[in-house]
């Protein structure tokens, strides 16, 4: 055979292949919040290129950063009429899917990241696992951090925050548990105007991040940070179950490798900027409060009271929450560790 | 969120240089700057800049306390490291050196100001509130090498914190004289508005008012203009009609311009990367 012959031949598998693949190309539209740019959308349109090289072209990312689809219940509802194929959304935003993945946004649960870290080597894959069954793949949790609240005046007693104007998310049932629970009326406003309540006097003291409050601006207006975690949030990419199977089994095993890889390192990175964001709202000047011991004690309370609530309420189950208790206390009764601060 | 959220676009530093320099020294100063904002060839910019930056550094060794060279000095640094240099490292030196000489021409001018652009927020806020019309160049020159710092050290958390500082100083600039340096001020808080989506309490469209006003000040000249309204409004809006209309006016206008066509040739460059790329990101 002449190799003019056999490249012809190459040539001409090559483009059926090439018509083969694009006729088997698989779109997947996914949705999400975070603005392009950002390491979420970076390492996840790292990750995107990565698939289309390593499944020929089979399998297409196409995101939708910055809120272009909406909030999380809009991203959800698009999935479900097929406009979009997943999202990358708080663990919140898949509360109605699937309950229990709320467990971790519990209020003061976690004391320290070495629990969070005990309990989510146990627990994550009960919820991966648990979404999964409700039709929604995902690829491992990504840290968000913890909430802490901040303030344009020191909380030192859990008095102080009566005379505070907390802002709530809209519609966030576990914090409007939590701040009844603690006696006080928090103002729902949606995430668009925070900035603009805190300028204006409107809010004055808010739950979040270190590195939420830097890059929302919020750093401006507050002075103080109430150094206790109330409440840990995570992000992770979601699925729909009928879209991924449309795969051939091999393309979803790359996409599964690609993007555990992907929340993995999302996850490290963002405690790590986290730890870095904490210093850095001290270098700007804002103070960081410690509760006494007897403050703690009643913050502990209303949380106990608030859990029992939300659990009454049918927000997670009862299972799912002895399951997390009992990893707790097992944590807890090994022998006492150095703590890290946080 | 995460930390190059706020990554900063390129940034324009250039224009606006020639014009400020009327003293003998800086005659020789700004006979350069001007050859160097009408030159249409990039590469000559790119390999002839650090000669000129390195007579800059000269003349002020000679004379520091010369407000003026220190503020063409500052924007020639910025505007270099953020347009030519890709080595981060390299990037970060000369946007550190491009802001000090700044800072000393804002301490040469503004003791108050010169106290509190490290300190909290608020202190800084209060200062710019002293600031008078005249203040106007020292203060742009001040926020525009700042942002480049911050664009080259993006990955750090207190750069990220300054960004507030650096929206506060060109909201002075634009209520001391807003068409100064072609309505560049405008141009910088369209970005900067333009960085969050309005879900994350970003104001796009307070960003699209600044953009168009930018392109008003500079009577559609500033082809930059465009291009950023481009990129970082019309994309975030997902408005791709928006997007390619801009564009293409880029494509088809003269880069040509009295001071502006340097920054009109890298537009274009710019232009025709975000056309080629539309397919993919709509």
């Amino acid at each position: 055979m002449s190799l003019r012959l056999l490249l012809k031949i190459q040539f001409a598998a090559l483009m059926l292949l090439l018509f083969f693949s694009n006729a088997q190309a698989l779109d997947l539209k996914i949705a999400t919040i975070a603005p392009d740019g950002t390491t979420w959308m970076q390492e996840m349109r790292r990750g995107a290129s990565e698939i289309v090289q390593r499944t020929e072209g089979r399998v297409v990312f196409k995101f939708y950063p910055g809120g272009t689809m909406g909030n999380d219940k809009n991203v959800l509802r698009k999935i479900r009429a097929g406009q979009l194929q997943g999202g990358a959304i708080t663990g919140g935003g898949l509360a109605e899917v699937y309950p229990d993945n709320q467990i971790y946004n519990l209020p003061l649960i976690f004391r320290s990241y070495e629990e969070m870290d005990y309990v989510r080597s146990k627990m994550d894959t009960l919820i991966t696992q648990g979404l999964e069954q409700r039709g929604f793949v995902s690829f491992g949790l990504a840290e968000g951090g913890f909430a802490y609240l901040m303030s344009s005046r020191p909380i030192r007693n859990v008095d102080d925050l009566k005379n505070e104007k907390i802002w709530m998310p809209e519609g966030d049932t576990i914090s409007r548990s939590m701040y009844q629970a603690l006696g006080v009326s928090p103002i729902p406003l949606p995430l668009t105007d925070v900035l603009t309540g805190l300028q204006t006097g409107l809010i004055t003291t808010v739950g979040g991040s270190p590195t939420g409050a830097i890059a929302l601006q919020w750093h401006t207006k507050l002075k103080y940070v109430t150094d206790v975690p109330v409440m840990y949030f995570y992000g992770i990419l979601a699925v729909d179950r009928k879209a991924y199977l449309k795969m051939s089994p091999s393309d979803q095993a790359v996409v599964r490798e690609v993007m555990q890889g992907v929340f993995d390192k999302l996850n490290r990175q963002i405690r790590q900027d986290n730890e870095n964001a904490r210093k850095v709202l001290r270098q700007q000047g804002v103070e960081f409060v410690q509760l006494a011991p007897k403050e703690m004690e009643k913050l502990h309370k209303a949380a106990s009271e608030a859990i029992a609530q939300l659990g009454a309420q049918g927000v997670y189950t009862s299972d799912m929450f002895k399951t997390l208790q009992g990893h707790l206390e097992h944590y807890r009764k090994q022998p006492a560790k150095t703590p890290v601060q946080h | 969120m995460t930390r190059t959220l706020l990554l900063l676009p390129l940034l324009i530093l250039l224009s606006g240089c020639a014009s400020m320099l009327a003293s003998s020294t800086g005659k020789l100063a700004g006979d350069l700057s001007s050859a160097v904002l009408n030159q249409d060839d990039l590469q000559t910019v790119q390999e002839g800049a650090p000669a000129y930056l390195l007579l800059l550094d000269g003349m002020l060794a000679g004379d520091p306390k010369n407000e003026q060279l220190l503020i063409t000095a500052a924007r020639l640094y910025g505007a270099y490291a953020s347009i030519f240099v890709t080595e981060p490292d390299r990037a970060r030196r000369l946007t550190e050196k491009a802001r000090n000489y700044a800072v000393r021409a804002v301490c040469l001018n503004n003791e108050t100001l010169c106290r509190s652009w490290q300190r909290p927020y608020d202190d800084f806020a209060a200062a710019l509130a002293t600031l008078k019309a005249a203040d106007a160049p020292v203060l742009y020159a001040f926020a525009a090498t700042w942002a480049s710092w911050i664009q080259t050290h993006s990955d750090d958390w207190s750069a990220l914190a300054d960004l507030p500082k650096v929206e506060a100083a060109m909201r002075r600039v634009v209520a001391l004289d807003e068409s100064y340096d072609n309505g560049g001020a405008h141009l910088y808080l369209g970005v900067l508005n333009t960085l969050r989506p309005a879900a994350l309490g970003g104001k796009p469209e307070e960003g699209q008012t600044h953009f168009r006003r930018a392109i008003e000040l500079s009577q559609g000249r500033n082809l930059m203009a465009k291009v950023q309204y481009a990129e970082k409004y019309a994309r975030l809006a997902f408005d791709r009609k928006l997007h390619d209309r801009l564009l293409q006016e880029v494509m088809a206008a003269d880069a040509v311009q009295p001071g502006l066509t340097l920054i009109n040739t890298l537009a274009k460059q710019q232009a025709q990367k975000l056309l080629a790329s539309a397919k993919d990101y709509f």
